[in-house]
């Protein structure tokens, strides 16, 4: 019979030890350094490119033609000097003036100016969300609004597409890391295409329901969803009569389906609260 | 016979770039990385971008570890391989989110689970940390190219069959037979491809020492 016996490994010398840490760490450092090089040539990149699909993605959500301007607003809570700042500037603009206008958290003015662009924001400056407002001859023709909500396991990002007057246009599932088959589910035009259409005052009632979804309600969403030929005059017409009832949850997805309705809920409500309030001072923006 | 795992003079650049393409194919012959090359070749476009991927993977981790061996304590060469892949795999993983950002959506995930390919590391372990440059070279190159083009084989024909079209472009209504676009599918088609590169070889050499050399694959 072959015996296989297990050398013992020779003990380490000290100096040999010191070679392996030297081995790792000169490994590790080299790493560290050829990734530093390839962030520094593709970040500028990949920011253009994480732009232009956001671009997009809004000229899509609101239906808007090439001529519509995007005016990007960030929203800042300022802790120490207990302030909310709005900084507003063109989608993507690099170079030029933002419009800063600051609140106290009771809603009273405490701020208006004009800041270039390029200069950075307060290092304590927490970014709270943004907002993006399409312009057309100076009037705003629609908002997206950023919006943020608890989902399954972590939060779900989303953007809110609204007519000026507050009526939901469209709705998207930017990141979702609830489970595929399941929570994602809610990423689906059918399911996402429920809001739309409805008034700002509508979606503030709006339940969520277990039932399931009518099948010709589906149908009409799908559709609308793929951008058929009868898809807009389908979903109208059953839109008058799914307008007073609940969502209809994903199966077995009724969490993340709440968690969805709440998060839109809430980035409406939000938004109109805070537009009153800023609408006027961005008057020379748009 | 004299193989590359046995090195004795050392082959020509086209016979590596052949052995990585045909003799040890790494997913036809090796059998390694059946997971990822199931997982992303539902259509042909995600096989190419992952196949692109590897294959720059590959051979910068070869041309490192052949530049470094001298460098690389051998009681701990396999912490220092995975540092080096999961460096060239981040840094191609960058790349595609900066360059081509709508393929990076659909494969990003699996472009990050490059660092655990198995015919990455091997190639390390067998070729790269024994010879010298310009062999390493052509032996990424091979098994790179090899990978890349058993991923386009098996991408183009799943998503004929399961999805019936190609690069996207439909061209036949419907989905013809769906059960090649589904996981099981997947393994269905390397077998039934692997079984036609079995008989092409076969056929071309005759060979005795191809049938041999086919039996038993490992690895994931």
């Amino acid at each position: 019979m072959n015996l296989h016996v297990i050398q013992p490994k020779p003990k380490l010398s000290g100096r040999e030890i010191a070679r392996i840490v030297l081995s790792m760490s000169v490994a590790c450092l080299a790493g560290a350094a050829v990734l530093g090089l390839v962030y520094l040539g593709t970040e500028r990149y990949q920011r253009a490119s994480v732009e232009a699909t956001e671009r997009g993605a809004i000229r899509d959500m609101l239906g808007l033609g090439a001529t519509a301007r995007l005016l990007e607003v960030r929203q800042y809570l300022v802790p120490g000097a207990r302030q909310v700042v709005y900084r507003a500037a063109p989608l993507g603009a690099t170079a030029g003036t933002a419009h800063e206008v600051t609140f106290t958290f009771d809603g009273a003015l405490a701020g208006e100016r004009e800041v270039p662009v390029a200069v950075p924001v307060g290092k304590e400056w927490t970014p709270l969300g943004r907002m993006f407002v399409a312009t057309q001859a100076g009037r705003p023709a629609g908002f997206v609004v950023q919006g943020e909500t608890h989902g399954y396991k972590a939060p779900i990002r989303l953007f809110v597409a609204m007519e000026p007057d507050f009526e939901i246009v469209d709705m998207r599932i930017i990141e979702t890391t609830d489970d595929p088959g399941l929570g994602a589910e809610v990423a689906q035009p059918w399911f996402r295409e429920q809001y739309v259409g409805r008034s700002a005052e509508e979606i503030a009632r709006l339940d969520v329901t277990k039932d399931p979804m009518p099948e010709d309600w589906k149908q009409a969403l799908v559709a609308f969803a793929r951008r058929a030929p009868d898809g807009p005059a389908r979903h109208r017409e059953l839109l008058q009569r799914e307008r007073t009832r609940p969502i209809y949850a994903v199966t077995g997805a009724t969490i993340s389906s709440r968690a969805v309705t709440e998060g839109v809920r809430k980035t409406v409500d939000h938004f109109r609260r805070r537009w009153w309030l800023l609408a006027p001072h961005l008057e020379g923006s748009l | 016979m004299s193989t590359v795992l046995h090195p004795g003079p050392a082959p020509s650049a086209r016979q590596l770039i052949l052995n990585g393409i045909f003799a040890e194919n790494p997913v036809f012959r090796l059998a390694l990385s059946l997971c990822p090359a199931v997982a992303v070749t539902t259509t042909v476009l995600n096989g190419l971008l992952l196949g692109v991927a590897v294959l720059f993977v590959q051979v910068l981790s070869s041309l490192t570890v052949t530049l470094a061996k001298r460098l690389i304590h051998p009681r701990v060469r396999i912490p220092v391989y995975t540092i080096i892949i999961a460096v060239w795999v981040s840094a191609i993983d960058m790349s595609l989110a900066a360059f081509a950002p709508a393929l990076y959506a659909q494969v990003g995930l699996y472009v990050k689970l490059i660092v655990a390919f198995a015919i990455i590391i091997s190639r390390l372990e067998v070729f790269a940390s024994r010879q010298p440059l310009v062999p390493t070279f052509f032996d990424g190159l091979g098994m790179g190219l090899g990978f890349l083009l058993a991923l386009l084989m098996i991408g183009a024909f799943r998503e004929l069959l399961g999805s019936g079209s190609f690069a996207g472009i439909a061209l036949a209504p419907g989905k013809p037979l769906l059960f090649f676009a589904l996981p099981a599918g997947g393994f269905f088609s390397i077998a039934l491809l692997m079984a036609l590169f079995n008989w092409i070889e076969r056929r071309t050499r005759g060979g005795k020492a191809a049938r041999a050399k086919s039996a038993g694959g490992h690895g994931v």
